[in-house]
């Protein structure tokens, strides 16, 4: 009983969400840059620190020759804004911006996957939050540990004296390590890397157990610098004669550090 | 659940025109063992009285096929997206005892009427990848290339998927802000791209796929692998076309 002919397709833009619109925007090219950013140089910049931070497991001098080991690499300021300071902050920006327009459905779908994308959204703004406080704190505020090497171990002992204080590093170290393990997962997997279900299985062992020893070390470091009683009170500079009863030099704080 | 319950209590969102507000509306069904919520819909509809007896009219939701082949009944079953045909009364009353099983419209697509949704965006990403093995033409091209067994092997997964949208509803990166293609669009350029004749394609598909909404946007959730009722590997596919789109960016970089 065909009446009438069928109604001609409608070409009213459709509601909700838009078709995929080949070959416009460079969103493809910017996400494929906040990814590799994690990894390079962000994660071996991250592994690098926490590699650092355990020398203080050997005492305050230890580390201290470690700043000054990495604060006499050639270029070092120019190596710390264009390999550290600037992706740091397009990976955290632009994270940001990734995390918003995620719509988390894990009340609904409460499964491994889903819990794994709002976690590391979750704890890639912790990482955020707490790394613009650990800049301003240990950084660009305090002593300048570039130009003092001597008093890196004493500034972190100080800081980490307060308890609450305390329990953001052992926060941020946990939401940090997870972010970057589980980033290189979805690194591999998202690149083509590890792309078959068991590959991606096998290579979520690996991550998980890299995660950990990461975050083991990590928490370690804090360890010597709250709870190992060898090293409390620390001098305030490392490299001064030991013995002697003489106050270190006291240097007026400087803006400018690293470690 | 000792002893089968005497009614089953539904309810359901319901809407009489895209723009019109939603009510509830909530009905009673004589309990028979081994309903599925096709055959809940059909009893409303072959009376369709609500619970305190006024009369209403059957609910709207698309079917065709009712053996979850044909991709219509998708539809959120106790929040959840689920395929109607295939979600049995009996495992929801198991799962939620003395709960009201919910109906509702899927919650990413505009509703057209009751359950019905418009699912126009899965066929439009579809043209968009040119989904199709390109055989048209004004002479008789002979037969095809010849496709190996290992190439139908890996193949045929990913030709199961009925475009129910599940894996799209289910999706956290599939939304508004993003306008994310969904991982069946991705599956169906990666299943014509191993097509020896549609392969023919595999360049444009896979630039297309680099565009705004394109599969950078996977969040790797992967809820549509572990919602998607034909068990599509839609993970696999997504990440080994990630790698393919990637090397495509990079060839057309440095190449052309």
């Amino acid at each position: 009983m065909a009446t009438s002919a069928p109604p001609a397709p409608s070409l009213a833009p459709l509601r909700g969400v838009q078709p995929l619109r080949p070959a416009s925007g460079h969103s493809f090219f910017w996400h494929k840059l906040h990814s590799l950013s994690g990894i390079v140089p962000i994660g071996a910049f991250l592994i690098e620190h926490i590699l650092s931070n355990a020398e203080a497991l050997n005492g305050p001098l230890a580390y201290a020759q470690q700043v000054r080991l990495l604060n006499s690499l050639p270029l070092v300021r120019v190596l710390e804004w264009t390999l550290i300071f600037i992706p740091l902050a397009f990976h955290a920006l632009y994270g940001a911006y990734i995390a918003i327009r995620g719509r988390a459905t894990v009340n609904v779908y409460p499964w491994a996957g889903n819990w794994g994308y709002l976690t590391q959204r979750i704890t890639g703004l912790v990482a955020f939050a707490y790394i613009v406080y650990h800049l301003w704190t240990q950084r660009f505020s305090g002593v300048s540990l570039p130009e003092h090497p001597g008093a890196a171990f004493a500034k972190v002992q100080h800081e980490l004296a307060n308890p609450w204080v305390l329990a953001v590093y052992i926060v941020a170290m946990i939401a940090t390590t997870f972010h970057f393990s589980y980033g290189i997962w979805l690194f591999a997997a998202k690149w083509g890397i590890a792309s078959g279900t068991h590959a991606r299985k096998r290579f979520g062992g690996v991550c998980t157990v890299f995660g950990s020893a990461l975050c083991i070390l990590g928490l370690a470091s804090l360890y010597a610098f709250v709870g190992n009683p060898k090293y409390a009170n620390a001098p305030a500079d490392a490299f001064a004669p030991p013995a002697i009863a003489q106050p270190a030099p006291v240097t007026p704080p400087q803006p400018m550090t690293t470690q | 659940m000792a002893t089968a319950p005497s009614t089953i209590h539904v309810e359901v969102l319901r809407q009489s025109t895209p723009d019109a507000a939603a009510r509830t509306e909530r009905f009673a069904i004589p309990y028979r063992p081994n309903m599925n919520i096709t055959s809940l819909l059909g009893e409303i509809a072959l009376n369709p009285v609500d619970v305190s007896g006024k009369a209403t009219t059957p609910i709207t939701y698309d079917s065709n096929c009712l053996e979850e082949i044909c991709g219509s009944c998708a539809m959120l079953i106790n929040g959840r997206a689920r395929m109607a045909c295939s979600t049995l009364v009996d495992a929801l009353l198991k799962e939620n005892p003395d709960q009201p099983i919910r109906l509702a419209p899927l919650s990413k697509f505009p509703v057209v009427r009751d359950l019905a949704v418009d699912r126009s965006v899965l066929f439009e990403n579809l043209k968009a990848v040119k989904a199709w093995v390109p055989i048209d033409g004004t002479y008789d091209l002979g037969p095809g290339p010849r496709q190996f067994p290992q190439t139908q092997e890996a193949r045929y997964p990913l030709s199961n998927c009925i475009s129910c949208t599940i894996c799209m509803e289910v999706c956290p990166q599939f939304n508004t802000a993003t306008n994310f293609v969904g991982a069946a669009t991705i599956a169906q350029a990666r299943l014509f791209n191993m097509d020896p004749a549609g392969s023919v394609l595999k360049e444009d598909r896979l630039r297309a796929l680099a565009g705004d909404g394109g599969i950078q946007e996977c969040g790797f959730a992967q809820n549509c692998v572990e919602a998607c009722p034909k068990q599509l590997p839609l993970a696999e596919a997504i990440s080994a076309t990630g790698r393919e789109v990637l090397l495509q960016q990079l060839k057309d970089l440095f190449v052309r």
